[in-house]
């Protein structure tokens, strides 16, 4: 039988309009659904994976891990979460440049971010580039965090500081290790590394400060003794180095270091001839007995055949002259405690500097320390 | 003037008889305003805002029947020495070859020579049947991982769906084959995410010229089917675009360099697709069971052996490769692997589209070239990225032959229009090397090896358009005033022997006179009678000098000779064309004798 032909659709427009508004609708809302239920099986999909691959980045897996975080993403290409862990496993794999154009994109979306620019700054600090290092740090210091702020912060200063050290920039450390005291929450365990990291850049007052308010939060804290009594001793504070280095040494008696430093401390303060708590008849007595210790030094350095240093060309050359200066003013330490002795004092501490000196690569006891720093710091040392 | 408006009366003819038709039952529904005056071609626009819809939502449904599929056959990571990556692409291939040779013949291929073929010869059909085919086989092949697209599929599909609904309507026939690029848009703008593109590519490739009476429909298709796609799954191109650098004005040297390595890759990759694929379809009838099985079992060895990269579309890799991801050296093997890949599933007629591939294989030549670049000049290199997209542009330059679409490819997917200049430099040397060594553009190869001839856009270029000037003669002595009488014409016309005048009428028409008339009127005693009572009521037609010289034969069967006017001043006669000027001048232009 033959079909009716088709009446032309077009002379029905509105009823054609209609129809097919409809059967758009219909499309839409189908097709929606099965959008919506495979991009959650995608999803799902995605996680199953991700976790897959931080189990193998646990095993030491890292490119499998990677392939696996690709995949992850090629199912959920715009999860954050997935994409800082692929580019933090690319960092940690070696493959900086990838890892960087990766975090970049991130940025570019969240510039905010406090772990994308953690992470960037990071990567910034291995290709030694300190500008854009000290850029993205600060962006993750005044960043945003989605949980544990205050902490994330604290971290990433801690980080860019010592970033800051181990690229060079001393004064730069020094700089934000002041701004980061000032916010170091009351926490000894914080307050200990702000003050190690002021120790380790060599600014000993304001490390001595920050080992203070750990003691303050923590009073038995062996380390920040240790620390205090240290950075006391750099600041030729040997009598409240010695209070610490003590009280570190009893709680850390295996310290080797820790001992000697107390012990240097200790003959720092016995025979200090300047201190002005003692007598001018005790002056005289320890000034006679350095001289004489720095005698038997120089004699005892000359017998072993005095090794040569990097300091000095040929020390033999430089012994003897001091040996003969050291007879010369041998004879004037009669003139000690005399109208006559004028600048004695000084001078035979300037002798004794320049034996100790001389003297270091034969070795050096607490008492050759001691000695060094008496000559060193003659009005400097506390009383 | 008056030739555009006879050219739009004549476009307008079958629209006006549309809407003759239309009128009656639109004024019983006039309780509708927006069907007050729906015309045709007004329809004709709105469906194709619905045809851009339908595509859309097709092409949505393939991704997702090819990401399923994936991840169902391969597995959601494939990866090497895997036994799934080995055997799939063979096993698919299997069924693959069953459907195409027994449920969907007209399957075969990318699908854009058969939307072309449809536009050309079949007055746009392409059936139902068709979509619903290249739907499945294309999902299947691209899914099992060979080396193929979904853009060209979604093209025809798009075409298909178009057609199907353009029938229902009872569409004329003219509008019907119009309706194949509208929906070919539709499909290639939701397939790639990139509207403009689509527009240019079906311009460039499938119409094969530019065609203003539809650009229109294909733009609002293209438009509507890209919303839908982005509604749906979201605005972000294929792969993430990485931010785009050039260092250095000497850097454009590199760029040159990429366009020479694009084009020579794409003479070699279609040259290898023109030569072996006649080979295979040579073969016995009974062996096309197996070749899509044999090209996809190699496929799978490739990605058996370490470089599963080249199954499938490869968008991750693209992706990967605009971020660095692989040295110059696995760059420029995954470029070799992929264009051996895709010219064996092109060869054995497997469906699936050329668009991703190329893709591929230009972001794989572009990132490696930069790779290089930046192993001996580190300072003068951009990113990698920006490389690899120039790259892309450069293949689908030398490649598919479409340049316009290349240059607008990149920049619509960058977004970014500051590395124009590397592009268009890239893309022409491509463009230029191709075209020296690759003499046929690989589309109108394979419709030549299906034993079609298809016009392009690339042959329109070459061919010389001949002009009414370059076969006009000079004006003829005297040209007559319409205010002389006829005693004082002939007066003026002594001396001379032509049997036809012409004729000025104020203020800028034009008319002719036979001499026979005006002896006729002498002897009829009214030697005072004005030329312009003499004249015809019509008008003469009249042309310009720079008008196509076909345009003129319009006019020369119904007037002895066609005045041609200057355009600055319609009464001022630049020469005359006759019939016999314009066959003396093809005569010539195509090697006869005058």
């Amino acid at each position: 039988m033959r079909k009716p032909a088709l009446e032309p659709i077009t002379s029905r427009p509105p009823v054609v309009i209609a129809l097919l508004v409809l059967l758009a609708l219909v499309g839409l809302f189908c097709v929606g659904r099965l959008v919506h239920h495979f991009q959650q099986e995608e999803k799902a999909l995605a996680r199953q994976l991700y976790w897959r691959s931080l189990r193998e980045q646990v095993a030491g897996k890292e490119d499998l891990a990677i392939q696996h975080f690709r995949a992850a993403l090629s199912y959920d290409r715009d999860n954050f979460e997935y994409q800082l862990a692929l580019a933090r496993a690319l960092v940690d794999s070696g493959r900086t440049q990838e890892a960087e154009s990766y975090l970049i994109g991130l940025w570019e979306r969240f510039p905010q971010n406090g772990e994308v620019n953690l992470a960037l700054g990071r990567l910034a600090a291995k290709e030694k580039s300190l500008d854009r290092a000290i850029q993205y740090y600060h962006n993750a210091i005044y960043g945003l965090w989605v949980s544990d702020a205050e902490q994330n912060r604290v971290q990433a200063w801690f980080e860019l500081i010592r970033v800051l050290i181990g690229l060079g920039a001393r004064q730069q450390a020094e700089a934000e290790l002041l701004s980061l005291s000032a916010n170091v929450p009351p926490n000894a365990e914080m307050e200990l590394r702000t003050a190690n990291l002021f120790a380790e850049v060599q600014d000993y007052e304001h490390a001595l400060t920050e080992y203070r308010r750990a003691l303050g939060s923590d009073p038995t804290n062996a380390a920040a003794l240790a620390g205090a009594g240290e950075a006391a001793y750099k600041l030729s504070r040997y009598r409240t180095a010695a209070g610490y280095l003590e009280a570190a040494a009893k709680a850390r008696p295996q310290d080797a270091q820790l001992t000697q430093l107390l012990r240097t401390s200790q003959l720092v303060l016995e025979n200090d001839p300047f201190n002005r708590r003692i007598s001018r008849v005790e002056r005289d007595r320890r000034l006679r007995k350095i001289f004489q210790d720095a005698g038997q030094r120089l004699d005892a350095c000359i017998e072993a055949g005095a090794p040569q240093t990097s300091n000095s060309p040929t020390s033999s050359d430089l012994m003897s002259p001091l040996k003969g200066r050291w007879t010369k003013m041998k004879s004037k330490l009669g003139l000690l405690g005399t109208s006559r002795e004028s600048d004695l004092p000084d001078e035979i501490m300037d002798l004794v500097l320049q034996i100790e000196q001389q003297t270091t690569a034969c070795g050096m006891t607490a008492k050759d320390q001691a000695l060094l720093l008496l000559a060193e710091n003659r009005a400097g040392v506390e009383q | 003037m008056r030739d555009s408006l006879t050219e739009r009366q004549e476009l307008a003819v079958p629209s006006n008889s549309a809407a003759s038709e239309a009128v009656p039952n639109v004024r019983t529904h006039s309780w509708l305003f927006l069907t007050a005056n729906l015309t045709e071609e007004r329809f004709f626009l709105i469906l194709s805002v619905f045809i851009g819809i339908f595509a859309g939502l097709a092409v949505i449904c393939l991704r997702l029947a090819i990401d399923w599929t994936s991840i169902s056959l391969l597995g959601p990571a494939p990866s090497p020495h895997t036994l799934p990556v080995l055997l799939m692409p063979a096993v698919v291939g299997l069924v693959i070859a069953v459907l195409v040779i027994h449920v969907f013949p007209q399957v075969r291929g990318s699908g854009v020579n058969q939307t072309k073929a449809a536009f050309y010869i079949f007055n746009g059909r392409i059936p139902f049947r068709t979509a619903v085919g290249k739907f499945i086989t294309a999902a299947l092949a691209i899914g099992s991982g060979q080396s193929l697209g979904p853009e060209d599929p979604s093209l025809q599909i798009g075409a298909s769906l178009a057609w199907v609904i353009g029938r229902r309507m009872k569409f004329s026939r003219e509008k019907l084959r119009l309706l194949a690029p509208v929906g070919a848009a539709a499909g290639l703008a939701a397939a790639f995410n990139a509207p403009i593109s689509a527009v240019l590519f079906v311009i460039e490739e499938v119409i094969g010229r530019w065609s203003a009476a539809i650009l229109g429909s294909v733009v609002l298709s293209a438009i509507s089917s890209v919303v839908v796609v982005r509604s749906f799954l979201g605005a972000q191109p294929l792969f993430r675009i990485p931010p785009l650098a050039t260092v250095h004005p000497t850097e454009l040297l590199a760029y040159a360099v990429l366009g020479i390595v694009g084009g020579l890759a794409a003479v070699v990759f279609a040259k290898a697709i023109g030569y072996f694929r006649p080979l295979l379809v040579a073969l016995p009838k009974a062996t096309r069971y197996f070749q899509p099985a044999l090209a996809g079992l190699m496929i799978g060895f490739i990605g058996y052996l370490g470089a599963p990269q080249v199954m499938g579309a490869g968008y991750e890799s693209i992706d990967q490769a605009m971020h660095d991801h692989f040295t110059w050296t696995v760059l420029a093997g995954l470029a070799g692997l992929k264009i051996l890949a895709t010219t064996l599933s092109i060869i054995t007629g497997t469906p699936g589209g050329m668009f991703a591939p190329t893709m591929f294989i230009g972001a794989m030549l572009g990132g490696a070239v930069g790779g290089v670049e930046r192993h001996f000049y580190p300072h003068l290199t951009g990113t990698t990225g920006t490389y690899a997209l120039v790259g892309m542009g450069v293949l689908f330059a030398g490649f598919m032959r479409v340049p316009m679409t290349s240059v607008f490819m990149v920049l619509e997917l960058s977004g970014d229009y500051s590395i124009i200049v590397p592009v268009i430099l890239a893309n022409a040397i491509a463009y230029v090397i191709s075209r020296s060594l690759q003499e046929t553009p690989i589309f109108d190869l394979l419709t030549r090896q299906d034993g079609l001839n298809l016009p392009s856009l690339e042959e329109q270029r070459e061919e010389g358009i001949l002009r009414v000037e370059d076969a006009m003669k000079l004006p003829p002595a005297p040209v007559l005033d319409s205010r002389l009488t006829v005693a004082e014409a002939i007066e003026q016309l002594q001396g001379t022997s032509s049997d036809v005048f012409l004729v000025r009428s104020s203020p800028s028409g034009w008319g002719s006179l036979n001499r026979d008339v005006f002896e006729r009127v002498v002897n009829e005693g009214k030697p005072g009678t004005t030329l312009a009572s003499l004249l015809p009521a019509q008008p003469l037609p009249y042309l310009h000098p720079d008008h196509p010289l076909e345009m003129a034969l319009r006019y020369v069967e119904q007037t002895p000779l066609v005045p041609v006017v200057s355009r600055a001043d319609l009464g001022k006669l630049e020469g005359i064309i006759t019939g016999e000027d314009v066959f003396a001048r093809y005569r010539v232009a195509t090697g006869e004798s005058p």
